[in-house]
């Protein structure tokens, strides 16, 4: 619990910092808002050339784009240390500091940046949900909301562990630490998409190794009324589970890898 | 001229060092690639459009192998203002805006040919319906060569003035942000240009942004036959010379305007 009131210290502490300057606080939120609209654009202008995708009609496709959406840009705000800065922790030698302290290291990291400037982008989300629940017609229950929540929350803890990817990478010092974005941006893009329309070898890979479609897509489809690959509706209570279950892995191979870790600062 | 053109040179060999990192990269792009193609066949399954599936594909890999071409910042320059060091540029003996142009010139032609190559042999090895098919005919693939390179002059005076805008402030993260995506939406890399409503293309291609890549592309597949190709190449021509003289104009106002940081 001592943990959970130190990050939300520090958040606190962030976020505050950030609004020391508000103009160009103000500028780099209007930034973020247009780049997120413009994503969103895209979306709106593939709908409007080809009305659906397979059976997923607009509405539809515009709550998969605002749940990725809403779960990615909570992810860059809260976990900001490892979705960002911890790359330039380890170039810098800043990470060493961290080791000095008498409290974990992901605390650490985490505790380290926040990114509010993101908050423009989860509107953008919000109204793409709110307006895909519409058009849908969802006949929303207090399951369903329960669902929606559940859904969103384990999302974090699954983008979490894949950007923890990198910073693995990091630590062995590879240089093409690039790759690692395949999985989270590349993942982003392609899940703003029921996973169903994917040909087989990136279904697996978007439900095995990176299970977006677990976390996001079944939990999703069953507040849609039209379930993914014919699952029962139980089944997507006990599926986003797999989010965390990942970030556990990326954590244990994290705490490994640190193991390696050479300073580099001088 | 020949000190811009060893500058260029300087550079293109700067660019080839980090072969590593293209790698990483490249991996990267191709996944992109991969993901969209299977957005566009899954929406064409549904329902078939004017313009052929394989001109869409071949429009998602050209764009995804020429990526470099359209976003590569320089961030020197950014570090340079924001410690002061840009002064050791303004005593060159050379004009400041030529310098920045052979630069940019040399890191987008040698970063974007590096991983053109191999990611253009990668999606010609892919299935049929996945990769990018064969240009509409010998003459237009000629031209679309010869428009690629006029995209690059232009691409190039066009980042030129993006850096004159963020010479003005020492954070240019918001505008740097909103520049690139005006770049990325209407060059064609989130969604090909060919499929934006009707009406919008006749305003979008006419934009600076639609020379880069998606002119290029469109005499590549005969979407531009070879009637309507020496008026593209022409906008093409044009812009790349408004856009020179006002970044020129840019240069010159901002070049009496700077403030050295740092001491």
């Amino acid at each position: 619990m001592n943990t959970l009131r130190l990050y939300c210290r520090s958040m606190a502490i962030l976020i505050r910092s950030q609004l020391q300057y508000p103009l160009s606080f103000f500028m780099q939120t209007l930034a973020q808002l247009v780049m997120e609209g413009g994503e969103m654009l895209a979306v709106i202008l593939l709908i409007d050339r080809f009305d659906r995708l397979n059976q997923w009609g607009p509405g539809d496709l515009y709550f998969f784009f605002g749940l990725m959406s809403v779960s990615f840009y909570l992810t860059e705000i809260f976990g900001r240390g490892v979705t960002g800065n911890f790359p330039s922790m380890v170039r810098t030698g800043q990470l060493d500091t961290v080791l000095l302290r008498p409290r974990g290291i992901l605390t650490q990291v985490l505790c380290s940046a926040a990114d509010p400037r993101r908050i423009t982008c989860i509107a953008v989300g919000t109204v793409s949900l709110v307006l895909g629940s519409r058009l849908a017609k969802i006949a929303w229950t207090p399951l369903k909301a329960l669902l929606l929540a559940e859904s969103i929350f384990f999302s974090f803890w699954l983008l979490l562990g894949l950007f923890m990817v990198e910073a693995i990478l990091c630590i062995h010092s590879v240089k093409s630490v690039e790759l690692a974005n395949a999985l989270t941006y590349g993942g982003r893009s392609a899940c703003e998409y029921p996973s169903d329309i994917y040909p087989r070898p990136l279904r697996l890979l978007f439900t095995v190794i990176a299970p977006f479609a677990l976390v996001m897509h079944v939990p999703a489809s069953v507040i849609l009324d039209k379930p993914l690959y014919g699952w029962p509706a139980w089944a997507a209570f006990v599926t986003p589970l797999s989010g965390l279950a990942l970030f556990g892995i990326m954590y244990l191979l994290f705490m490994k890898a640190m193991k390696f870790y050479r300073s580099t600062g001088s | 001229m020949k000190a811009y053109l060893s500058i260029f040179r300087m550079r293109r060999r700067m660019e080839t060092q980090y072969r590593g990192a293209v790698l990483g990269g490249l991996i990267c792009q191709v996944f992109f690639g991969i993901i969209l193609v299977a957005i566009y066949r899954a929406l064409y399954a549904g329902k078939p459009q004017a313009i052929p599936l394989s001109h869409v594909t071949t429009y998602v890999w050209l764009q995804q192998a020429f990526f470099r071409m359209v976003v590569a910042t320089d961030p020197e320059l950014l570090d340079k203002i924001r410690t002061g060091a840009i002064a050791y540029d303004l005593c060159r003996p050379l004009h400041l805006y030529g310098y920045y142009y052979a630069r940019i010139l040399a890191q987008k032609l040698t970063g974007s040919v590096l991983r053109a190559l191999p990611m253009l042999v990668f999606a010609a090895l892919l299935p049929e319906g996945w990769g990018f098919c064969l240009p509409a005919s010998v003459p237009a693939l000629l031209l679309a060569v010869l428009g690629l390179i006029l995209g690059l002059f232009c691409v190039s005076a066009l980042e030129n003035i993006t850096m004159a805008f963020t010479m003005r402030t020492l954070d240019p993260r918001g505008m740097q942000g909103m520049l690139n995506l005006l770049m990325m939406t209407f060059s064609g890399n989130i969604l090909p240009l060919t499929l934006f409503p009707d009406s919008w293309q006749r305003v979008i291609t006419l934009l600076p942004y639609a020379q880069l890549l998606d002119t290029p592309i469109r005499l590549y597949t005969g979407e531009y036959a070879f009637s309507q190709a020496p008026e593209a190449l022409l906008i093409q021509i044009c812009w790349t010379g408004i856009l020179i003289l006002i970044g020129c104009a840019f240069w010159r106002t901002n070049q009496r305007k700077l403030i050295i940081q740092g001491g």
